[in-house]
This record gives C-alpha cells, sequence and structure tokens, in this order.
C-alpha cells in the first residue's frame, strides 16, 4: 500500500496528519485526539495486523508509536503521537485488542493513561513504582548496596 | 449469572469479549445456587512455565473467565539497555527470551546494523542462520517436553532433554555458552566456527529424525494426549490477527506468515524451507505446526553445514559504536514468533529508547480470552500449547 493510500485513509477518517518516509519506514504523525479515529480508519482499510505498541520519553514529551502491518501486502505503517507528560491517549483495544498490553505497560512505565482500557491495571510493576522508563528517573536507585 | 460469551464464529463484528474482569458473583436464584470461586494458579506452579500467575475465576470445574498477572521477572532490560554500548546489549537480551537468546540477540544487531549501515558478512550470515536454528531446536523441545508434562505425559521430557543436551553442547562449542551467548554480535558473530564443529552437528542430524520421531510418536501418538488437545484451545483466524499472535500459534490459526520467508534476513532467502499451517487452530494443530517447525529447521541446518561459506566471520565494527540519530526496527522468526527489536537512536553510544516486541507477551494475552469457558485441565493445556517464555514477557 502506497503512502498515498494511507493518506487518503486518513483523510477520509478526516484525521490530520504529516507524513514523513524515514529509514524505518512510513512514519505518519497524527495529533492524540486523533488516534482511535485514525486507527480505526486504518484497521477497516486493510492494516489487520497491531504489531506493536510503545511509548518514549523525547525529554520534552511522550511519544507513542504504534507499529502497523498490512499483512496481505506485507507493508509496514508507523503512526506517532505526541502526549503530554501525564497526558491521556483513547484506548485503542476494540480496534486492535492486541492493545490491551502494551497500553497497560506503557500507562504504567512512563505515566501516561488510556481512558477506555477495560483493565487499567499494572501489568510489570508494584503499585508505587515510579515511571521507569521517563527518562528524569535514573537507572540507579537512591540507595546502593554497598559490599565491603 | 455471567454473560454468555461472544460466538467467535458467528459474531459478524468484532469476535472478542470485553473483559469482564473477576467477580465472585452467585450462580442464579435457585436453591441451589454457587458462589464463584477464585483461584490462584501460581505464581509457583509447574505448568506455569515460570512465574506466571493465572487468576481463574471457576464454576466447579470450568472457568468463567481469566486473567494473566505477569511481572514477576521484571528487570526493566529495555531500560538497562538506555545505559548499555550497543555491544554490550546482548548480554540483556539473552536473559529476556532464556531459552532462544540468539534470536533477540540477532534482531537487536540487524537493527543496530541496519541504522549503522554495516555490511554483514556472508559467512557471518550463514552463522547466525545455523546457529539460531540449533536454538530453535533447542527450544522446541523445552516446549514438547514441558507440554507433555502439562498433559500429563512424563517420558517425552526425558527424551528431549537427551536431545537437547546434544544440541547445547554444539552451541557450547560455537558460542562458548550453553543458554547466555552474547554470540551475534552487531557486525556479525563474536567468533568464527570452530574447525570440525560440522561433525558432532552431522552426528546430531544422523540421529535427528528418529529421536524425533520416536518422541512424537510417544506423545503425539498417544491416544489420552490426542484427546486432550483436539478440538481445545481453538483460536480461529480472526482472534489471532486481532490478538497480534505469533509464530506457531498464528500458523495454527491458519495465518500464513513466517519472518523469515517473508521479511528475509540472515541466511534464510538462498534456503530451501517450507512453512508449516494448519487451520484448526486448536491444541493439536499448535503441536503439530511445531513438530513439523522442528523438522524443517532440520533441514536447514543440515543445508547451512553443507554449504558453509568462508569468509570473513565479523564486519569491522568501531570499538564503540554511535549508529546515526534516527529508528529502526528488525524482526527475526525466534521459536515464539515475530521477535523485533525497536531502536531509537540520538547518535550516541548508548541506544536512546530499545523496544523488545516480544511474540509471547503478545501470545499469552489471548489467555484471558481463550481460557474462559474451557475445564481446569484444559486451561492447562492451552497455556502451555502457547509456548510463552516469561523472561520475554516481563522483559
Amino acid at each position: 500500500m502506497p503512502a498515498s493510500a494511507t493518506e487518503d485513509i486518513l483523510r477520509s477518517a478526516s484525521v490530520a496528519h504529516e507524513a514523513g518516509s524515514e529509514a524505518l519506514g512510513t512514519v505518519m504523525r497524527i495529533g492524540p485526539g486523533d488516534v482511535r479515529a485514525a486507527l480505526g480508519a486504518l484497521a477497516a482499510g486493510g492494516f489487520d495486523q497491531l504489531v506493536d505498541m510503545f511509548a518514549t520519553d523525547t525529554g520534552e514529551a511522550i511519544e507513542v508509536t504504534y507499529h502497523l502491518r498490512a499483512l496481505a501486502k506485507l507493508e509496514s505503517l508507523f503512526i506517532k503521537t505526541t502526549v503530554a507528560y501525564d497526558g491521556a491517549i483513547e484506548s485503542v483495544w476494540e480496534v486492535y485488542p492486541a492493545a490491551l498490553y502494551p497500553e497497560r505497560e506503557a500507562a504504567e512505565l512512563l505515566g501516561i493513561s488510556f481512558p477506555g482500557h477495560p483493565n487499567p491495571k499494572r501489568l510489570l510493576t508494584v503499585e508505587g513504582t515510579e515511571p521507569l522508563l521517563r527518562k528524569s528517573i535514573a537507572i540507579r536507585g537512591p540507595e546502593e548496596v554497598q559490599f565491603s | 449469572m455471567s454473560e454468555p460469551r461472544l460466538d467467535v464464529h458467528a459474531q459478524p463484528g468484532p469476535c472478542w469479549s470485553v473483559p469482564k474482569g473477576l467477580r465472585r458473583v452467585p450462580k442464579g436464584l435457585d436453591e441451589l445456587a454457587t458462589e464463584h470461586l477464585v483461584l490462584n494458579m501460581g505464581p509457583q506452579h509447574p505448568s506455569t512455565h515460570g512465574v506466571l500467575h493465572v487468576l481463574l475465576e471457576l464454576d466447579g470445574e470450568e472457568v468463567q473467565a481469566a486473567e494473566a498477572s505477569v511481572g514477576y521477572l521484571h528487570r526493566g532490560i529495555e531500560k538497562l539497555a538506555e545505559s548499555r554500548k550497543y555491544h554490550q546489549v546482548g548480554t540483556l537480551l539473552d536473559r529476556s527470551d532464556y531459552l532462544a537468546g540468539l534470536h533477540t540477540e540477532a534482531a537487536f544487531a540487524m537493527a543496530t546494523e541496519r541504522l549503522a549501515e554495516i555490511e554483514v558478512p556472508r559467512k557471518a550470515e550463514w552463522i547466525r542462520a545455523l546457529t539460531m536454528e540449533l536454538c530453535r531446536l533447542a527450544s522446541h523441545y523445552v516446549w514438547a517436553g514441558t507440554y507433555g508434562m502439562d498433559a500429563g505425559a512424563m517420558a517425552p521430557f526425558l527424551y528431549i532433554m537427551r536431545d537437547r543436551e546434544m544440541i547445547l553442547d554444539i552451541l557450547e562449542a560455537i558460542t562458548g555458552g550453553r543458554m547466555m551467548f552474547n554470540y551475534i554480535r552487531p557486525g556479525g558473530v563474536f567468533a568464527d566456527l570452530p574447525a570440525g564443529i560440522d561433525q558432532p552437528i552431522r552426528a546430531f542430524l544422523s540421529t535427528f529424525e528418529t529421536y524425533l520421531a520416536e518422541m512424537d510418536a510417544l506423545l503425539g501418538g498417544n491416544e489420552i494426549f490426542q484427546a486432550r488437545m483436539h478440538g481445545v484451545g481453538v483460536i480461529s483466524r480472526e482472534t489471532a490477527m486481532a490478538f497480534g499472535l505469533a509464530g506457531g500459534t498464528l500458523r495454527a490459526s491458519g495465518v500464513d506468515f513466517d519472518v523469515r520467508r517473508d521479511m528475509p534476513y540472515a541466511a534464510y532467502p538462498e534456503l530451501d524451507f517450507d512453512v508449516p499451517v494448519a487451520t484448526g487452530g486448536d491444541c493439536w494443530d499448535r503441536y503439530v505446526v511445531r513438530i513439523e517447525e522442528m523438522r524443517q529447521a532440520a533441514r536447514m541446518i543440515r543445508q547451512l553445514v553443507d554449504g558453509m561459506p568462508e569468509g570473513d566471520f565479523t564486519a569491522k565494527v568501531p570499538k564503540v559504536l554511535r549508529p546515526p540519530a534516527g529508528e529502526m526496527y528488525a524482526a527475526v522468526e525466534s521459536p515464539r514468533g515475530e521477535l523485533g527489536i525497536h531502536i531509537v537512536s540520538d547518535g550516541s553510544a548508548t541506544p536512546y529508547r530499545m523496544r523488545v516486541r516480544s511474540p509471547a507477551y503478545y501470545n499469552l494475552a489471548i489467555c484471558d480470552e481463550a481460557l474462559a469457558g474451557s475445564l481446569i485441565a484444559d486451561a492447562v493445556v492451552i497455556l502451555g500449547s502457547l509456548d510463552i517464555v516469561l523472561g520475554e514477557i516481563d522483559r
């Protein structure tokens, strides 16, 4: 599926986007409020697999990446959106149930939330753990064990 | 009364149900009303393959709802990688999928190479494919043995341990490690193949067919095992795609996708192999697909040993690698399915962000959907058929 066809899908869903071709492949940047509409349209338009979903702390905000694939054509597409720290993105689990786990993981490890998630519990860490993947969290903890 | 579950085959719309969570609701208002029992399976349980904790809501022996609880092995590998240089990350990734460390290493090496535009010598690609296929066999052996144990068959486990030992000895001779290899590095592999390594590999291959047929007869030929597998834990094609399943679990549901064939890497474009696909999507199909995958792996190992090219085993890579700023995704077909590494680089000597697309993580996510409606004994078999490795799920 050429990038223009993907853009047509997003345009018909009236999602403002910024297309780019990077070393990674086709990357589309959209607003955080449009994620649900965009992914719904793309799923209906042939992108039948959510390969992965993860979030990155860019130092200024949280960037969330959805890696989609149209299996029949082996076409990959990366949808990126940026959300403020402690911000919210609507859950896409109804479009891609594969997002159920990664959304829980992104929520706890980067401190964002996914309204609409049916089971918004922590996945990997216990209650009270800081959002570990934020750049402001040091890899070493304040208490370091000394062996003498 | 719990709501009836959607029929995955009849429903035209979304074919999965809303995860409803666990509740201890009385079954009905008649005089024999019973309360549902919430049972903890794990985190220490022989059939959870590591430290998986599954909450089962039971009505008698029937599972009404299930919820997997993971994270017991979370070591923050993705966070730790942000402070490691590119050639040091392999050590961490060995410990993510500890049954197939070479595959995770390879995915990371490939992503780094594509980002830094490093040309890998042909021999290194062949050595990678050879060690990865050996590793796939070792991993599938463990799966077959523990799967038998899940269904109550003890003997196959003893047989597979004998065969797996031969592979681990070969891998030890090549890489220096039995499980934690750190062998596949950005640019190639750490060391050349030792002289005469083809002898033990050929010796292994000469016994492989007989031994696998023996194990398959003991396990797959067993009537009780067959009865436990057929029609149990059916995952439809649509559900498998929607939940992002991978590997043998996806192919058993009728999706013909294999990273080795469809997104070629290493020496696979030069090899002759088939991708087994089944259409039933039940536990038996997942068993058959993986056993056939083992035969195909042995077929590839034979070609790789016969055709091993001469040349360098690694490209010239700077001591401290600084890939240009950008992002890259590379995937391999690990024993559990599509294993991808997504690297975000800012041009420094350490990855800015590393994400592991773990196949077992996505395969496990279906257990809430697949276990509901089954019996406890079947739930154990269904979990086993997903071939999960908790180290990779929790990272």
